[in-house]
């Protein structure tokens, strides 16, 4: 039976997955995705909550999407247009406020309202970290090597590292060492002095991990995010038009063309593993589908301990499976307005309203807000990360309304004992309203309707284990090559013919795209593109980095 | 100017002694500059109270570096050290008392009475500690190699140790690589499931540091320690006469090799001439000219205080001050009437009593205790690590008598409101009442206590910023990043001048470690 046998499956339609799918389609090869959900993009998804009202429900902003893929997947074509999103507005309970924007002169003057020296030290910052991100950025589109093999290869990969590294000035040499073992507030106490812009510049250093602003460790993630690029430009986010579901439809659309099928709805029961070999998968429903590649964009909890008899794995890697930490840490409200909130300390809509309005004030609430996490606890006063995408793209809400996405840190996917999500739930979107409302007191009035996702929620919808929104924590033992779990960083895994290529692998979360595309690479390294199709293959695709 | 010396060493700590010891031997005249009545820095046994001795600071030895001891030969200089069987006790508030004994079977035995399971693990993480411990340890016996221009020498040494590393196997290696900058609670409950074994054992990757177990990095400070000894949860040894007794042997070596050590002496400035130190300058206006001058004091105070920063690149001046040094530890002696009664131990005559007690019974516990530290407090429920040295070393206190030393965290350097001056009895309180709930009879027993704060720390042993391992153990200050990336190679920036103190890698603790590699780096300087 031709109809259910394929090259390769693609287990979950996310944005790594449908990236893997395109790149291995656009090699020849036949493809299936199979996403459990009604609607592809996982948690890169646009979904209409309230009549009317679209929300990127998880994922919200795009910034880090790969330029290779970009170009690669031809995405303008299929549909993706980013818009720009402005700056950062960081409202105070003092009534005072930071407002960053692209602008350096504004930006400038602005910190200047501050302290002069920041100003100062916030030009030279950025020319910083624009080294660091161009040292950085070939890492992120390179095959991590395996540190533990007399392999020439992986160790020409090593040399590599350590040459570029040579080659930094020994300027940016001390900044890449401190980056990558620093907490984001120690980094930054050593460029600027006023708290708040530490505290809203040190927010980046903590998205999505279950680490304070003062953990080690967190510099790196603050680059990571700081590495965010569009049209080339750094550290400038955006909206794409319709929703981050607008850029896996994109992808979709893609891999479509270049001959991809793809199915929603269709979940998966196990992967089917004959004598160490991955032969194909089941679905819940009984239908079968057989490939000589399996490729799983979910994390390794559900890929490894989930769909896979235990048995059939090795008892070390299982342990390091087990041990891989997801710690989910966020979550997620999204709110139909009636209209635009107000800010006490800069009434009326305005500019400020158009870029992410973070609620960070200061140094010490970012790192009370952890310490409530620490034990169990949602946070009393949670750091708060809004957009409002109706104000770019009127396209997402009814005229004159608005929506606002806003994510929430932290929210520990394990609460204290005799805590639990389900009775938490509405505690914790109220507790988001109230903090807000310390800043925009209109808001109450003008909440048409909202949704609160907990990390509870965001595992059972969007299959992201213990509500990791990066599938698993980007903290520095699980990156590179230890990511996801030593020895198996290159997207193979003790399965023949079985793959990963999701966020849990390098360089991890975020919309991306790089980890569906290096598998692609690595997995077509592996087997040979099928001749009949061939013809069809579009031109080469070179490692970059 | 009156003399003219070969060497000579700003302070007479224990790692100023090891160098100035090496440097004798190679047929130098050190000259030991040494600001108080006696050396030892921050390991010396003062009567802090008539009749009552202890080490005021530093209050267990070591682990020494095996060679230094070797080569200084300090037992025949007078060390006598003694190693208590049970290392340590980690106390709990419901009055069970966990004796972790150097002998790992019996330790084990101890751990059974909890877990059969973290029985079963103890013995494996004490593998896997002496294992990876033993490659840190060879990288801790290296000079950093000069990150622009490594040498063939740096890059043999980074050879023989990336060798090493291989030697441990796919397993050990993946390990010191994943633990390295993993948080230490995560590291204990991958082997136990016992809240007291995971709160001793994480105590030994926060000790001194700021830092919680929670904190990433805090693993990389378990296995630094873990190299001088793999206990899990680390052992005791004591010096007969304190930890000053360690210090006075070392002085003896380093007279006898040829070494001149005098006390009193306070070392206000290091004159620079054209980019090169020429001599120091005493209290009392003395100059002492030196073809090399070796500062035992921290990196900040060595060039930032002693030098005049106007020597030094406001780049380099800017990253030193930038150098994470903010001390947590706070130290109080007690002479006690009597021995304390601890519930969960058995009234005098229990071995646990000679060695180590550790007060955190939970990792929350500890956690907490650092929670407060980061915004400025004492933690109100501190962790506690006591000694009764008087148990083995009756001299230190009068007949029936006993000292008790308490190491005191999270006592930040920085308060948010108060100098320390106005907090120093509330935090003795503080201590007084943590202990009491282990041991009831505790206040009744206290005649007198020495409550030494950061800020003393600071004042009177001249510690900057109250920090006691010279600034903070973390990555980014370790191994070629100590003090600063590229200066961790014992030369300063003014040529002639060197650091052989904790600030220099590979710092942390009384292992003299520091001191032995300086001086080998310095004799090559002095040689050509």
């Amino acid at each position: 039976m031709a109809s259910n046998k394929y090259d390769v499956i693609v287990i979950g339609g996310g944005h790594n997955g449908l990236t893997n799918a395109a790149y291995l389609a656009r090699a020849g090869k036949k493809v299936l995705v199979l996403e459990r959900r009604h609607v592809l993009g996982g948690a890169a998804v646009t979904e209409e909550v309230f009549p009317g009202f679209k929300f990127s429900v998880c994922s919200y902003v795009v910034s880090l999407l790969r330029p290779e893929i970009i170009r690669d997947l031809d995405l303008p074509r299929h549909g993706l247009e980013v818009l720009p999103l402005d700056g950062t507005f960081t409202p105070m309970p003092s009534g005072d406020y930071l407002w960053r924007v692209n602008d350096h002169g504004k930006t400038r003057r602005e910190i200047a309202r501050h302290s002069k020296l920041d100003a100062e030290a916030y030009e030279e910052f950025g020319k910083a970290m624009q080294a660091m991100c161009r040292f950085v950025k070939p890492i992120l589109s390179m095959v991590p090597p395996d540190p533990s093999t007399l392999n020439p290869r992986e160790l020409m990969k090593l040399l590599f590292l350590g040459k570029r590294f040579q080659g930094l000035a020994s300027e940016d040499k001390y900044n890449q060492v401190q980056l990558m073992t620093m907490s984001a507030i120690d980094f930054l106490d050593q460029w600027f002095e006023t708290d708040v812009l530490k505290a809203t510049m040190s927010a980046s250093g903590i998205i999505g991990t279950f680490l304070g602003v003062r953990s080690p460790g967190t510099a790196y993630v603050l680059l990571h995010h700081y590495m965010g690029e569009i049209d080339g430009a750094f550290r400038s986010w955006g909206f794409a038009r319709g929703g981050t579901g607008a850029i896996s439809n994109a992808i979709a659309d893609a891999a479509r063309e270049l001959g991809a099928e793809i199915r929603t709805q269709s979940p998966i029961a196990k992967i089917i593993v004959k004598n160490g070999r991955a032969q194909g998968v089941a679905l819940q429903n009984g239908d079968e589908f057989y490939a000589d590649v399996i490729s799983s964009s979910v994390d390794p909890r559900l890929t490894f301990l989930k769909f896979i008899e235990e048995a059939q794995l090795p008892g070390e890697f299982l342990e390091d499976v087990r041990r891989y930490k997801f710690r989910g840490s966020s979550g997620k409200v999204n709110i139909a307005l009636d209209a635009l909130p107000d800010f006490k300390c800069l009434p009326g809509p305005g500019a400020h309203l158009r870029g992410a309005i973070s609620i960070s004030p200061s140094v010490e609430y970012m790192e009370r807000a952890y310490d409530d996490a620490k034990y169990g606890n949602f946070s009393r006063r949670p750091y708060i990360d809004m957009v409002i995408p109706s104000l770019t793209d009127p396209s997402v809400a009814p005229p004159g309304k608005h929506v606002m996405s806003c994510f929430v840190q932290y929210a520990p996917y394990k609460l204290r004992p005799g805590l639990n999500w389900d009775e938490q739930r509405e505690a914790f979107g109220n507790n988001v309203i109230n903090t807000i409302s310390e800043y925009a007191p209109n808001l109450k009035d003008i909440i048409i309707n909202k949704q609160v996702l907990t990390p509870l929620d965001l595992e059972r919808e969007f299959g992201l284990s213990e509500g990791n929104i990066f599938q698993g924590e980007l903290s520095l033992e699980q990156l590179f090559f230890l990511r996801p779990v030593p020895g198996y960083a290159q997207f193979r895994t003790p399965i023949k013919n079985l793959y990963m290529c999701g966020s849990a692998t390098h360089p991890g979360g975020g919309i991306m795209g790089a980890p569906g595309r290096l598998a692609a690479l690595e997995i077509l390294k592996d087997v040979k593109a099928s001749p009949q199709r061939a013809n069809q293959r579009a031109p080469k695709v070179q490692e970059a980095g | 100017m009156a003399e003219t010396r070969d060497v000579v060493m700003i302070g007479g700590g224990h790692n100023g002694l090891v160098t100035a010891f090496y440097l004798a031997k190679a047929g130098f005249k050190p000259l030991v500059l040494e600001r108080r009545r006696q050396v030892g820095g921050a390991a010396v046994t003062e009567e802090f109270s008539p009749g009552f001795r202890c080490s005021t600071l530093a209050h267990s030895a070591g682990p020494l570096l095996p060679e230094v001891v070797r080569d200084m030969q300090l037992e025949r200089h007078g060390l006598k050290l003694v190693n208590p069987e049970i290392g340590v006790t980690a106390l709990s508030p419901d009055g069970r008392a966990l004796r972790l004994y150097n002998d790992v079977r019996k330790a084990a035995q101890e751990v059974a009475a909890f877990s059969q399971k973290d029985a079963a693990q103890y013995p494996v993480l004490q593998e896997s500690l002496s294992k990876i411990g033993g490659v840190i340890g060879e990288a801790l016996k290296l000079t950093p190699p000069d990150i622009d221009h490594p040498n063939r020498a740096d890059l043999w040494s980074m050879l023989q140790t990336g060798r090493s590393l291989r030697k441990l196997g796919k397993k050990d290696m993946y390990r010191l690589l994943r633990w390295g900058p993993m948080a230490v609670a995560d590291l204990v409950a991958e082997f136990f499931e016992t809240e007291l074994l995971r709160a001793v054992v994480a105590a030994r990757g926060i000790f001194g540091t700021s830092l919680g177990p929670w904190s990433a990095g805090s693993s990389l400070v378990l296995l630094i320690r873990a190299a001088g000894d793999s206990h899990p949860a680390g052992s005791a040894a004591f010096a007969i006469g304190g930890a000053g007794a360690v210090t006075q042997a070392m002085a003896a070596a380093a007279q006898a090799a040829g070494a001149e050590i005098r006390t009193n002496a306070d070392v206000k400035e290091v004159r620079v001439k054209d980019g090169r130190a020429t001599a120091v300058v005493l209290a009392g206006g003395e100059e002492i000219g030196a073809k090399a001058i070796i500062s035992n004091a921290d990196p900040r105070r060595t060039l930032l205080k002693l030098v005049d920063p106007t020597h030094l690149t406001p780049d380099f001046v800017m990253k030193l001050r930038n150098y994470r040094m903010s001390g947590t530890v706070a130290k109080v002696n007690f002479a006690l009437a009597g021995l304390p009664k601890f519930t969960a131990l058995s009234e005098a005559g229990d071995r646990a009593l000679e060695g180590r007690i550790h007060i955190g019974p939970e990792i929350d516990y500890l956690e907490r205790a650092f929670d407060e530290s980061k915004y400025g407090n004492f933690s109100p429920h501190p962790y506690l690590e006591l000694t009764i040295p008087s148990l083995t070393d009756p001299s230190l206190a009068p007949a029936g008598k006993h000292v008790m030393s308490v190491y005191v965290q999270y006592a930040p350097f920085k308060l948010k409101s108060g100098g320390w001056d106005s907090q120093r009895d509330a935090l003795g309180n503080t201590v007084v009442t943590t202990l009491s709930q282990y041991a009831p009879n505790l206040p009744g027993l206290v005649e007198d206590a020495q409550i030494i704060t950061p800020k003393d720390l600071e004042d009177k042993y001249g510690l900057t910023d109250g920090h006691i391992f010279h600034g903070e153990l973390a990555l980014d200050q370790f191994f070629t990043m100590r003090p600063l990336l590229d200066w961790a190679r014992y030369k300063t920036p003014v040529q002639n001048l060197y650091l052989c103190g904790s600030g220099t890698h590979p710092g942390a603790g009384l292992t003299g470690g520091s001191g032995a590699n300086a001086a080998r780096e310095i004799l090559k300087e002095l040689r050509h």
